[in-house]
């Protein structure tokens, strides 16, 4: 079962990855869309085969 | 405002192919159709703000080198004196390209995007740039907090456009274009033209360049035109489309003359249809609901065989994809510009970078790995059929100030199936409600099977008398 980002989570979140400008307003904003963005994640169905592999993203020359 | 029917008696109510046939035949010069179009951009685009800027000296420049080649006898194409405007994500050499943004308000490319270059050796002539929503990009809701008014719909200046070629839809729908291009990476071409009563084309992914567009998505972003008809999105994708080496995306697949077969008619082909569609619990409005029933007895009343289909998942599964995908590819692109400088940023723009960066890889790469499935799904159900008919934005356009309804008009819509799957679409008019905004379907179809799509709306188009139709700006 997934938790929700609480204030302080997301607060530490941004500092640590270098987002310094957020106001109260706009890190409640971010943790609005951290939540929804988990919950879209958790959704998508996970790996059905471990031969089924995204790894047409990097291919050789054909 | 209301919507009135009328002929097309001015030189801005023309089609491309209509205004094509007469410069062919030396009934009509560029130079007095650039003057009228410029005229007209001059007339209404105070309220319509369709543009963020005009380039009309260039332009003028142009329309006389084109009127004395094709004068000449050195006509290009059906393109040559054309007039056509772009989003403001295609880079323009020399000529500010800011994407509606504090951030780039002095950025000036070096360069022309790939499907510039095209037209311009066609002979089409560069009017300016068009509005859009920041970088392209958003979450459907707008909040007129960017450095440009919003862009209006001609149908009714109080309400919205659809987004996010929002100036595509305003310009072509109020004769200051007589075509736009724009781009799709979840509905942004087919979203405006459902809204402002055009036809919109999404083309196959990898079918038109993105070389020089301001990226958005990488794995989504399609290039397409919105235009009056579809036989003028067939002659302005017969130009852009083809092999880039300068995009990795392109394909190698050859372009076709998609105007060629464009009158052949519907009778043989198999329609699939999916009805019965809901998004969060929305349905389609009557006008909508009628006008996609309209299309299917008219294509049928053609000799096109009918058939129910569905797809062969859920909506939310298709949307959910989507939104990993396009929100982490668009943080990557744009990560350091909100690290540093998002305050700077509209909401809509700052609320999908912050969707991105809580966002974890293994929720991407899940997003990735699923999108194959879910496109194998739609292409075995296309696969049956020649082209699929269902609902495109299910809402007409809203009014502005209903927030809640403007951010639905973009949610309750389907587009974003063809973005994961790839496969083309149309956005179509389907007529009028009650107060005179458009209603839309869409059409879609195989791989690379862009003519048969153009076909279906084409035929659809001629029967029907919304084409013909403007708005009384």
């Amino acid at each position: 079962m997934m938790t929700e980002w609480t204030a302080d989570e997301i607060a530490v979140f941004a500092d640590r990855f270098g987002l310094a400008w957020l106001t109260p307003e706009l890190l409640e904003q971010l943790r609005a869309a951290a939540t929804r963005a988990a919950a879209a994640g958790a959704a998508v169905p996970r790996m059905p085969s471990e031969f089924c592999e995204p790894a047409h993203i990097f291919t050789g020359p054909r | 405002m209301d919507a009135v029917a009328s002929p097309a008696t001015r030189l801005t109510d023309m089609s491309v192919a209509a205004a094509s046939r007469l410069i062919g035949a030396g009934e009509l010069s560029p130079v007095a159709l650039v003057e009228a179009f410029l005229d007209r951009i001059a007339e209404v685009d105070g309220r319509l703000h369709s543009y963020l800027l005009i380039i009309a000296e260039a332009a003028r420049a142009e329309a006389r080198v084109a009127e004395a080649e094709i004068r000449a006898g050195r006509r290009r194409g059906p393109l040559h004196g054309i007039p056509y405007a772009v989003k403001d994500n295609y880079f323009t050499a020399g000529v500010r390209t800011c994407v509606a943004s504090r951030l780039m308000l002095d950025h000036v490319p070096d360069f022309d995007a790939t499907a510039i270059v095209r037209l311009r050796a066609a002979g089409a002539i560069l009017l300016g740039k068009l509005n859009t929503w920041e970088y392209g990009t958003g979450t459907g809701g707008v909040y007129f907090d960017l450095p440009f008014e919003p862009a209006r719909n001609p149908w009714n200046l109080d309400h919205f456009t659809g987004g996010s070629s929002t100036g595509a839809g305003a310009s072509v729908a109020g004769g200051t274009a007589m075509f736009a291009l724009g781009s799709d990476t979840g509905g942004s071409v087919r979203l405006p033209a459902a809204a402002c009563g055009l036809q919109g084309i999404k083309p196959s992914y990898g079918l038109v360049s993105r070389y020089g567009i301001h990226p958005n998505c990488y794995s989504l972003d399609v290039a397409g035109p919105l235009c009056r008809t579809a036989e003028d999105a067939a002659m302005v994708l017969s130009v852009i489309a083809g092999p880039d080496p300068a995009d990795p995306a392109s394909a190698d697949h050859a372009p076709d003359d998609y105007a060629r077969g464009i009158g052949a008619g519907v009778a043989g082909l198999v329609v699939g249809v999916v009805r019965g569609l809901t998004i969060e619990g929305a349905t389609l409005d009557p006008a909508n609901a009628s006008g996609i029933e309209d299309m299917i007895g008219v294509l049928e009343g053609q000799g096109a065989r009918i058939v129910d289909v569905a797809l062969p998942s859920p909506f939310a599964d298709y949307r959910r994809v989507t939104s990993v995908i396009n929100w982490t590819e668009s943080l990557s692109i744009h990560e350091t510009d909100f690290l540093e400088r998002g305050a700077q940023m509209g909401r809509a723009l700052r609320e999908k970078m912050m969707s991105g960066f809580t966002l974890r890889a293994v929720d991407y790469l899940a997003a990735v790995r699923h999108r194959r499935a879910l496109a194998a799904g739609i292409d075995a159900l296309m696969r049956t059929v020649d082209v699929l008919i269902l609902p495109g934005a299910f809402h007409t356009a809203p009014n502005f100030a209903d927030p809640d309804a403007v951010r639905d008009f973009t949610t309750h819509s389907t587009s974003s199936v063809f973005n994961v799957s790839g496969h083309p679409a149309m956005s179509v008019c389907t007529g009028f409600d009650g107060l005179g905004l458009p209603a839309n379907a869409q059409i879609a179809g195989r791989w690379w099977d862009e003519a048969t799509v153009l076909r279906v709306a084409h035929a659809y188009e001629r029967a029907t008398p919304w084409q013909a139709r403007r708005p009384a700006l």
